[in-house]
């Protein structure tokens, strides 16, 4: 979870961010040969905090934007709730299913680091894969234009596929694994000794991944996994306490920035 | 016109399907039970919902809460006039805050002494007043599965909401939720209809709704769905799937009712038929059909528009449905590649329960309780399969199948074994080890099946309570309940003779110094467990509690035997000898209640009545024993009740408490003979007599 989410949505002050971030998730690698799951995904992250009222409308006019003409598709936000174990957080929310399939994740966030959130901040992932293939219909990802001259996704990222999978299931070196987790998790209760935070929860960032990769590899056991999470946990919850200190020791600076999209007014569209 | 309509309409974004009846069920219990205590009964109250709305409607409803008249209690009288007789400041106080004169006040009589009193009237309010009074708190205060806060920290709700309409007689009434004003504009569906519109009532609102395509009814929804994917179905040559809580699912995702049909490769016929319902059922919410019991490559689901245009949502239901479809088969064949069997040394790396093991070791002590369950059942034929069973009966859970839909485990590796080749008797007691799933579902096929499905169970529970995890409340994280469910039902239904005390001490050994309780404290805590699930299934079945509390109070680790014994009861239980027998078992353990056994002689019973007691019960004796050997319970009973007659006039003839303590303790040693011939097949101080019925009954005899 990127810090400009992670760490933004911590305390009082307003946050409206954009970006895209490659998500890696080494369980569901497929060696490049499943046309519709991969290790490394990209995600158009979107995060706005407090949540707007109009939220939802603005979601929607930003699909017909992408060129999806929502008169000839079915739109629908089927309940999920994103939890993430390892940072200590939590919302409430859906993935939007368009035509049957989940294009976006949509979540009211309640707790990060295991702290209460106030405001509240609506995230909005949008996934850039899915919705590319979704508007061509493509069978596969490697399909997919990467750019409109003809260099396809498969050209671009195939390769990447094929090596990671055999490095999460085959060739991670799990002792090397298990010493670079305890290495950084080192690493951050120093940095946060040190009052650094944001460095400190890059190195807990790289410990989550870790893990993911050790568990991946098939090299964690039920007990040891709880165990790890909650290493994890503790070095995001403790990241998530020092950034809201820190902030405050900064006056919550953000708090005086007049937000530039304040008193938009939005159409006649209804939210029935 | 004032028809005493009540219409309200909450909108938010959208609500988790599997909350949407809950909701708006509670909605109109609670505004139902409110309204009524204020005597504002509506005639009829009727709901709706579509994701994005709730919808209550009460009519009917009469336009004032009733007028009220109350004598309210004030002040002693003494302390309420001076010595002139003029009203004290207590007096005073008292009417200023019933608002009437000190003149109007009067005096009460009361079992305390006399006491001021004033008849207060209140008017009733306006029917509006009340609701905006009383539905908001309601509203905010439904009781979510799962509730959030959004923007500043609004809520907390189910989702954010966005509107509000509220009209008593068209007229509307005014109440906030969440910052939202109650008003009289709604909106349709928010791509195909968003622009807002006016609404008078319930008609007006269900026209317009209707225009919109909205159907706001869930039954009217359901209905249409159900119908259109039938015909569809049926267009298509076979079956719909019979799922109703896929189609309870399917009509709480949207507000339009929508079907879309969808093909897919027929190549994926070859993967087995559950993966391919499961997949369609569990990740697209897609109905399968069937036709002459074969899947057809054809799937149906909902969306929430009326049309399919352009053939979009075909098209992209098939996508996924061929995405995921896809993604079972590399589960598959990455499964195919080894053989359960081959397999089997995984277990060891799978821990069921940290201080329990394994489940490889699970595995070998399913084995070894299945090696004894048929010993004892004299299933000799069974023994070898049942140990080949019990080491593959896990295996499953190392699948990536069952990773991927963990609700496949069992018919998952009961399918993989099939198609390993294993014996039918094998493969299919895997496949239905976690039979009965529900109460309508049926216990294993076949005597294998049974074999592991009771060991597996016994294990668990015994292993589970070893540790002193006895369920308690609504915590039960290892389904320790549905286990013991499912055992009893298991053992019942196959009507085996197992003596399930036996059973668990044998399990309990198996797991060798595992446990942190000895079999003792493991069977005590477990019997009363497994009696609550035979209790509770034989209640099910129309037993009345006391027979089966009198039958278990005889013993209950044998539960055909249990049952049959609360059979004969049943049927006895109305005859007034038994009757009366039940009412002698009554007094004697009065009787005999804290006296430790006493030594009989049968030479000290010196009165006719009390040595007829002892020779009729010796006569009976065998008979009883023999009847209950016979497994006669009936007979049994009707035989301990042949000895109505000499109890009576035993207890009308004989002085038990003689000052003669030898006579006394023979008496009280008889009784206590006695009480253990009648309490052979239930515990008759346990049934309910209702002694008025009962003085009928031996009247009427005479």
């Amino acid at each position: 979870m990127h810090p400009d989410t992670f760490l933004r949505v911590l305390g009082p002050e307003p946050w409206k961010v954009g970006y895209v971030q490659p998500s890696r998730r080494p369980a569901d690698a497929r060696y490049g040969e499943n046309p519709f799951r991969l290790g490394k995904h990209y995600q158009f992250q979107v995060v706005l905090k407090p949540s707007p009222e109009n939220i939802q409308e603005t979601y929607i006019e930003s699909l017909e934007a992408l060129g999806i003409d929502l008169k000839v598709h079915d739109l629908r936000f089927e309940e999920d709730n994103w939890e993430a174990p390892t940072l200590g957080a939590w919302g409430v929310g859906w993935q939007v299913m368009l035509d049957g399939m989940e294009i976006t994740q949509f979540t009211y966030f309640q707790q990060t680091g295991g702290l209460d959130l106030q405001p509240i901040s609506a995230e909005i992932t949008y996934g850039l894969e899915r919705i590319t293939m979704f508007l061509g219909l493509s069978r596969s990802v490697y399909d997919v234009d990467w750019v409109a001259d003809g260099v396809s996704y498969g050209q671009v990222r195939h390769q990447d596929e094929v090596e990671f999978s055999r490095y999460y299931f085959e060739v991670a070196d799990v002792e090397f694994l298990r010493q670079t987790f305890d290495g950084y998790e080192n690493e951050a209760r120093r940095c946060l000794e040190a009052g650094i935070v944001l460095p400190a929860y890059e190195c807990a960032l790289k410990c989550s991944h870790l893990f993911n990769v050790l568990d991946s590899r098939g090299a964690v056991s039920v007990t040891e996994r709880v165990a790890l999470i909650k290493r994890v946990r503790d070095l995001s919850v403790a990241c998530a306490k020092e950034y809201v200190a820190s902030r405050e020791r900064l006056g919550f600076p953000l708090l005086s920035v007049e937000s530039a999209s304040a008193g938009d007014e939005e159409d006649g569209r209804g939210d029935g | 016109m004032a028809t005493g309509e009540f219409f309200l309409e909450v909108r938010c974004e959208e609500i988790p399907a599997r909350m949407l009846q809950p909701a708006v069920k509670e909605l109109a219990t609670r505004a139902f039970e409110v309204l009524l205590s204020k005597g504002l009964t509506p005639s009829e109250v009727e709901t709706g919902f579509t994701p994005r709305r709730l919808v209550l409607t009460l009519s009917g409803l009469p336009s004032r809460e009733r007028d009220r008249e109350e004598e309210l209690l004030g002040p002693p009288a003494k302390i309420a006039f001076d010595q002139d007789g003029k009203p004290t400041p207590a007096a005073i106080g008292f009417a200023k805050k019933c608002g009437v004169e000190p003149t109007q006040l009067k005096t009460v009589n009361t079992p305390k002494g006399d006491y001021l009193a004033a008849d207060v009237f209140t008017e009733g309010r306006a029917t509006p007043e009340v609701l905006a009074e009383q539905i908001v708190p309601i509203l905010k205060d439904l009781s979510w599965a799962k509730s959030m806060r959004w923007a500043a920290g609004q809520g907390p709700w189910v989702r954010p909401v966005h509107g509000l309409v509220a009209l008593f007689d068209q007229e509307v009434v005014p109440m906030t939720l969440f910052g939202v004003d109650a008003g009289d504009s709604t909106c349709g569906h928010p791509i195909h209809s968003p622009r807002s519109f006016k609404v008078s009532g319930k008609a007006d609102y269900d026209r317009k709704m209707t225009q919109r395509g909205i159907v706001v009814s869930y039954e009217e929804r359901r209905e249409q769905l159900g119908n259109q994917m039938e015909k569809l179905a049926k267009k298509l040559g076979g079956q719909l799937a019979d799922d109703p809580e896929l189609l309870d699912r399917l009509t709480s995702t949207c507000g339009i009712p929508g079907v879309v049909q969808g093909e897919f490769d027929p190549a994926y016929l070859a993967l087995p038929r559950e993966v391919l319902a499961t997949s369609l059922r569990d990740h697209q919410s897609a109905f399968t059909i069937e036709s002459a019991d074969r899947l057809l490559p054809n799937f149906l689901t909902v969306m929430d528009r009326a049309d399919d245009p352009e053939g979009r949502v075909r098209a992209g239901n098939e996508w996924v449905v061929a995405a995921r479809l896809d993604d079972a088969r590399f589960f598959y064949s990455e499964d195919r590649k080894k053989t359960l069997a081959d397999r089997v040394s995984d277990l060891d790396h799978l821990i069921f329960h940290l201080d329990l093991g394994s489940y490889g070791d699970k595995a070998k002590r399913i084995r070894e309780l299945s090696t004894s369950l048929c010993d004892v059942l004299g299933w000799n034929d069974e023994s070898d399969l049942a140990c080949e069973a019990a080491d593959l009966l896990k295996v499953d859970l190392t699948t990536e199948m069952v990773k991927e839909f963990t609700s496949l485990q069992g018919v998952m590796g009961g399918a993989y074994a099939r198609e390993d080749g294993e014996a039918e008797p094998v493969w299919q007691a895997i496949y239905d080890q976690y039979r009965p799933v529900s109460s309508q579902d049926e216990v294993p096929r076949g005597r294998v099946g049974l074999v592991v499905a009771i060991a597996d169970r016994v294990d668990t529970l015994v292993g589970m309570f070893g540790l002193g995890m006895v369920p308690s409340g609504s915590r039960d994280p290892f389904g320790l309940r549905r286990a013991a469910q499912g055992l009893v039902r298991i053992v019942l239904e196959a009507n085996l003779p197992l003596d399930l005390d036996m059973v668990a001490a044998r399990s309990a050994r198996l797991y060798g110094d595992r446990l942190k309780k000895g079999a003792e404290e493991v069977l005590a805590d477990l019997r009363p467990f497994i009696q609550d699930r035979v209790r509770r299934l034989l209640g099910q079945q129309g037993y009345a509690y006391d027979s089966i509390e009198a039958a278990i109070g005889a013993g209950s680790s044998n539960l055909p035997e249990l049952a049959a014994r609360v059979d004969a009861v049943q049927r006895v239980r109305e005859e007034a000898d038994f009757l009366s027998v039940v009412l002698a078992a009554k007094r004697i353990a009065n009787i005999v209640k804290d006296t430790p056994e006493q030594e009989f002689d049968a030479n000290l019973l010196c009165e006719s009545a009390e040595i007829d007691l002892h020779k009729s019960a010796e006569a009976l004796r065998a008979k009883i024993e023999k009847a209950e050997a016979e497994g006669d319970h009936e007979s049994s009973l009707r035989h301990i009740a042949e000895l109505a007659e000499v109890l009576d006039t035993f207890f009308v003839e004989v002085l038990v408490m003689d000052e003669d303590r030898d006579l006394r303790m023979n008496r009280i040693s008889l009784l206590q003979s006695i009480q253990r011939l009648i309490s052979r097949t239930a515990r008759l101080t346990e049934v309910v007599v209702d002694r008025s019925e009962h003085r009928e009954k031996t009247a009427s005899k005479d």
